[in-house]
């Protein structure tokens, strides 16, 4: 064998690399007066979502700054781990499971935060669970993964193998979501409606809630087609469209899976009505996606909360205090971040006993907690209480706030 | 729109498309008739030749210059893509591919997936430089919106069915470069040499021909397409990203292999072929079943022509 | 003499040790876990070896095999579905069902050559996902169906958490697959293999029956795919999404059997080792290191080490082709047929 050096080199470098990096993760651990908490979040950092992860992140580091690190003398770390690989470009269900399996191992953790994706969620909750591990998720919004009777017959308590709850989230479901933006569409004056979906779990979740909705409150729904993400464009399908003449295109997706280039071909394509898109797509990235001249005046974006510049109180120190760190206003995605992160902090401050059944019990207990999302608690599913969604448009390039939605 | 008119501009729409997929799939064919190599980083290299393209944009700032200079501005970025995809394809093969010309064909194949790792991750990089046009590469991995230089107004007015600027400029700019390049293969020396190679490298080689450098140059036009196509892409689209390779990429060799791998008015046909089905499955059909349409029909297409539409039976070498 | 049975059994001995060495080991170190996801590629690489490897034939969407593995075991065990076989019929079943799928899309088209079978393979990989989600009332989908059941023997059934099972049930499938495609390899069906890919036309005027053969080759590889995609299911206890099984799976199971080394057992798991062990120990591991000491931050593209992750997995497959062009432990009957 002449050819072994090369590959004696190559695993070489390989165990080198593996043993450097093992080295600095036991190098790091810190020491303290009463010992470290510590909190993760896995959301997928590589590949396309890493544009809204990367702000979500920002928005956790800066409420662990907030507090310096350190609450009753004890230590706060944080780690932020990826859950998508690089040859998935996505999130990726084994990496996932073992990130929640990693933190459910490490005695220290008492919270995680996460997951980005739906379906991510579905994996890491049981293991969480059996764990005792409090998680609180800033972004998952598929109704059947806290609430009985929205998803298969076994939702949610497949989730909860312990019986107990240890998942909550910060943000409002797609059913509460999918509602407000179908009666805020009929509103606008729309009468005939075509629904796209991007045929992942949150697009389709959401395009059929908002389905079901318009044809209850008597619209006419005209199509409802799925997309495929990553096609170059959608002209032919902006010509179904336009044969059929509606008033409102309702797209359930998200920035990555193209909402700014669905906008565009609308537009060329000739198509004169409005566009409306969930909170998906309220980040600047689906602005500059989508080019302002598409989108100005005719767009409407659902959120479940109030916008950055509406905040009063705790939301407008965010504003401030997220520009000052990272010199941009605070997205959609930064605020649900810091708010999962803030609320994990406050449980932590009140728990009775300092490890993870002490920082569930006080998470369970989060009454009229002020956020930056409103005042809300946390109710007997792990739901928000708050049901403040806005609406608002693009004008001139930038989001502009219409009015809270409601009934 | 009347049901005839839905038709046509699904027929125009398929057809801008096809062309553009066309463009990518040349590139393809060309690099797969002489090694026969299946060139996965083919759709990054076109990726990157669109990030050059926008980057030259704001540079120069050609947003701001009248209709008549931005036509220039477009033949810059053609010619700064062409060039800079085509460089970077001779220099994959340059350093990934030729010290594996005697190797398996699967460790070429293994190779070019990973460069075309390397690329989209050079594309991810791209997208976070702070310039105006990347916005300000705050969000890196975000899709990038490419300003229109041609605009996408109607041509025939109040017209439903919308022939636009950039409809036409596809084909201004595609069919003379399918054209030149049938021109080139077919009547020139190197064309004579790369076919030579093509045929049988070593008997090419005993004749005095340079193979490497003829594969060399073979990588840098069918790179060169790809930056021809990539700016073609941007400015129809208007959006590009780090990850657009894949699904041009892979359009773009269904294509090549519809039309017979390795024959370049087959790449053209294969291209045509699959915009018009996308288009005609979009509308007629469900667009979620529209990949299910174009796969399914390449599947049927190979079984009855199992060299492509335009492929030539070769016998395996015995 | 080919085989190199000695390392293979040198490599399963060291990974059946690994979880005994990992409980010496402070938590951030521990890596049995994701060891665990290495057998289940190598089990799916070794499916694609007996296709790719042993007759020749590129197959580029052999993750589709996976995905129908996965939801088949899916919907033959969970509790929404009326089946319920339970977790080792379901299991066994794969096998069959991945074997039926390898021959609905071999039988039209096995007589296509070379790369146009790989197209072919890659589109089916396309179909089956489509079909995976636009048919939701059969298979939830992009919902995913959970939950599936784990292995019980007699006691309450496993949960993720019972990590160390888990490992050692899967090493167990793996020598299973092992010892097969070992066996594979050396019977008069494995001879026929390796001849049809030396030389088709030679096989064929020797009296082999080549469009048999190539089947056999297509459904036991489908079959064993199908195996590690109900595995997969069953570790995670939910098929995740269709796009779990995309085109990029297809990819890395290809890049593992030819990294490791086309055509042999050791080969294809040296090759799971080092592909999906940068992925999900090295890459993992050191991101997170470098996160823990500070590096990487926000403002700069550059600086997060996750966006690193394409570049250095491309730039091992480049390197390690660019070393060792057949593979790190290439089978040795290659060697003495130059």
């Amino acid at each position: 064998m002449k050819n072994t050096l090369p590959t004696i080199t190559f695993i070489l470098i390989a165990s080198l690399g593996l043993f450097a990096s093992f080295a600095a993760t036991a190098a790091q651990q810190s020491e303290s007066s009463k010992g470290t908490l510590h909190l993760v979040s896995s959301l997928p950092r590589t590949g396309s979502a890493n544009a809204q992860t990367s702000t979500m992140v920002n928005g956790i580091k800066l409420a662990i700054e907030e507090v310096n690190g350190q609450i009753d003398g004890w230590t706060i770390t944080y780690q932020d781990l990826d859950d998508a690989s690089p040859q998935r470009g996505n999130w990726d269900p084994t990496v996932e499971a073992q990130n929640a399996n990693a933190a459910a191992k490490d005695r220290s953790c008492v919270g995680y935060i996460g997951t980005f994706n739906s379906g991510a969620a579905k994996v890491a909750m049981p293991i969480l669970n059996r764990a005792g591990l409090v998680m609180v998720s800033p972004a998952n919004t598929y109704p059947g993964l806290t609430k009985p009777g929205t998803g298969e017959a076994n939702e949610p308590m497949v989730y909860r193998p312990t019986g107990k709850i240890n998942y909550f989230r910060v943000v409002p479901a797609d059913d509460l979501q999918g509602t407000q933006a179908a009666n805020w569409a009929k509103s606008l004056g729309a009468k005939k409606v075509f629904i796209l979906n991007d045929r992942e779990l949150y697009g389709k979740g959401i395009a059929d809630v908002f389905q079901k909705r318009a044809k209850e409150i008597g619209m006419e729904v005209v199509g409802f087609e799925g997309t495929d993400a990553k096609a170059s464009n959608y002209r032919p399908l902006v010509t179904k469209i336009k044969a059929v003449g509606p008033d409102l295109v309702y797209f359930g997706g998200t920035t990555q899976s193209n909402a700014g280039q669905i906008a565009k071909d609308l537009r060329a394509g000739g198509y004169e009505g409005l566009y409306m898109v969930p909170d998906g797509c309220f980040e600047q990235a689906f602005i500059e996606a989508a080019g302002d001249s598409n989108l100005n005046d005719k767009t409407y974006i659902t959120f479940g909360g109030l916008p950055a510049e509406k905040l009063t109180g705790r939301g407008a120190t965010f504003r401030e205090a997220y520009h000052k760190r990272y010199g941009s206003d605070p997205e959609a995605y930064a605020a649900y971040g810091y708010e999962a992160a803030r609320v994990l902090l406050d449980a932590i401050a009140r728990a009775k006993t300092k490890d993870r059944a002490g920082v569930l019990a006080a998470v369970a207990e989060t009454v009229d907690f002020d956020g930056v999302l409103g005042k809300w608690s946390f109710d007997a599913n792990g739901d928000t209480s708050s049901k403040v969604m806005s609406g608002q448009t693009v004008k001139n390039g930038k989001f502009e706030f219409v009015k809270v939605l409601g009934d | 729109m009347q049901p005839h008119e839905v038709f046509l501009q699904q027929l125009i729409t398929g057809l801008s498309n096809g062309m553009i997929i066309a463009l990518i799939a040349l590139g393809y064919t060309m690099v797969y008739g002489i090694i026969e190599l299946i060139n996965f980083a083919h759709g990054d290299v076109f990726m990157l030749g669109a990030f050059l393209a926008l980057t030259l944009l704001g540079v120069l700032g050609m947003e701001a210059w009248s209709p008549t200079w931005r036509i220039g501005g477009v033949a810059i970025m053609l010619v700064g893509s062409a060039l800079f995809c085509g460089g970077l394809n001779w220099t994959l093969d340059r350093v990934a591919y030729r010290s594996l010309r005697r190797a398996s064909k699967l460790s070429l194949l293994v190779s070019a997936i990973g460069c075309s790792f390397i690329c989209t991750n050079l594309g991810l990089f791209w997208g976070g430089v702070p310039m105006e046009v990347f916005a300000g590469g705050v969000a890196a991995a975000a899709p990038k919106d490419f300003p229109q230089l041609i605009p996408q107004t109607n041509l025939l007015g109040a017209s439903a069915i919308r022939i636009t600027p950039a409809d036409i400029a596809v084909v201004v700019v595609t069919v003379p470069l399918m054209i030149g390049l049938v021109f080139l293969v077919n009547r020139t020396r190197m064309g004579r040499a790369m076919r030579a190679v093509a045929q049988d490298a070593t008997a090419a080689a005993l004749m005095g021909i340079p193979v490497d450098r003829v594969i060399g140059i073979t990588f840098f036009i069918g790179g060169a397409l790809g930056g021809f196509a990539s700016v073609v892409y941007a400015l129809y689209n208007n959006t590009i990203g780090f990850q657009m390779g894949y699904r041009a990429g892979m359009d773009a060799f269904t294509a090549a292999v519809v039309g017979g791998i390795g024959s370049l008015p087959g790449a053209v046909l294969g291209g045509l072929t699959i915009g018009l089905v996308r288009a005609m499955s979009d509308q007629y059909l469900e667009t979620q079943w529209t990949n299910t349409i174009v796969f399914g029909m390449l599947v049927m297409i190979l079984i009855f022509r199992p060299s492509g539409l335009l492929g030539t039976t070769r016998r395996e070498k015995v | 003499m080919r085989g190199r049975f000695g390392a293979i059994t040198i490599i399963l001995t060291c990974a059946a040790v690994v979880p005994i060495v990992d409980l010496a080991l402070p938590e951030s170190l521990r890596i049995s876990e994701a060891v665990r996801g290495v057998f289940l590629y190598a089990i799916l690489a070794l499916g694609l070896n007996v296709v790719s490897g042993y007759a020749g034939l590129l197959n580029l969407g052999i993750a589709a095999f996976m995905a129908i593995g996965a939801y088949a075991f899916a919907i033959l065990t969970c509790e929404i579905y009326p089946f319920q076989v339970g977790f080792w019929p379901g299991i066994l079943l794969t096998l069959p069902i991945g074997a039926l799928a390898g021959f609905v899309l071999g039988a039209p088209t096995l007589r296509l050559r070379g790369d146009y079978l790989a197209i072919v393979t890659l589109g089916f990989g396309e179909i089956v996902q489509d079909l995976l989600k636009n048919l939701d009332t059969v298979t939830k989908g992009t919902q995913g169906i959970n939950p599936l059941p784990s292995p019980s023997f007699g006691g309450e059934a496993w949960t993720a958490s019972d990590e160390y099972k888990w490992y050692y049930l899967l090493l167990a499938v793996l020598v299973i697959v092992v010892l097969f495609v070992r066996n594979l390899e050396r019977s008069r069906l494995g001879r026929a293999w390796f001849s049809i890919r030396q030389d088709e036309l030679a096989s064929r005027s020797m009296g082999i029956r080549v469009e048999r053969v190539k089947m056999l080759a297509f459904s036991t590889g489908a079959a064993i795919a199908a195996l590690a995609g109900g595995l997969s299911a069953s570790v995670l206890s939910s098929t995740g999404e269709p796009s779990n099984y995309d085109f990029q799976v297809s990819i890395l199971a290809l890049c593992i059997v030819i990294v490791g080394g086309i055509g042999g057992i050791a080969g294809v798991l040296v090759g799971a080792l080092v592909m999906v062990g940068l992925n999900s120990i090295v890459l993992v591991k050191a991101a997170a290191a470098l996160a823990a000491l500070g590096i990487g931050g926000q403002g700069n593209v550059l600086l997060s080490p996750n966006n690193w992750k394409y570049l250095i997995f491309g730039l091992a497959l480049v390197l390690a082709v660019r070393l060792k062009p057949d593979g790190l432990l290439p089978p040795r009957i290659e060697r003495s047929m130059r």
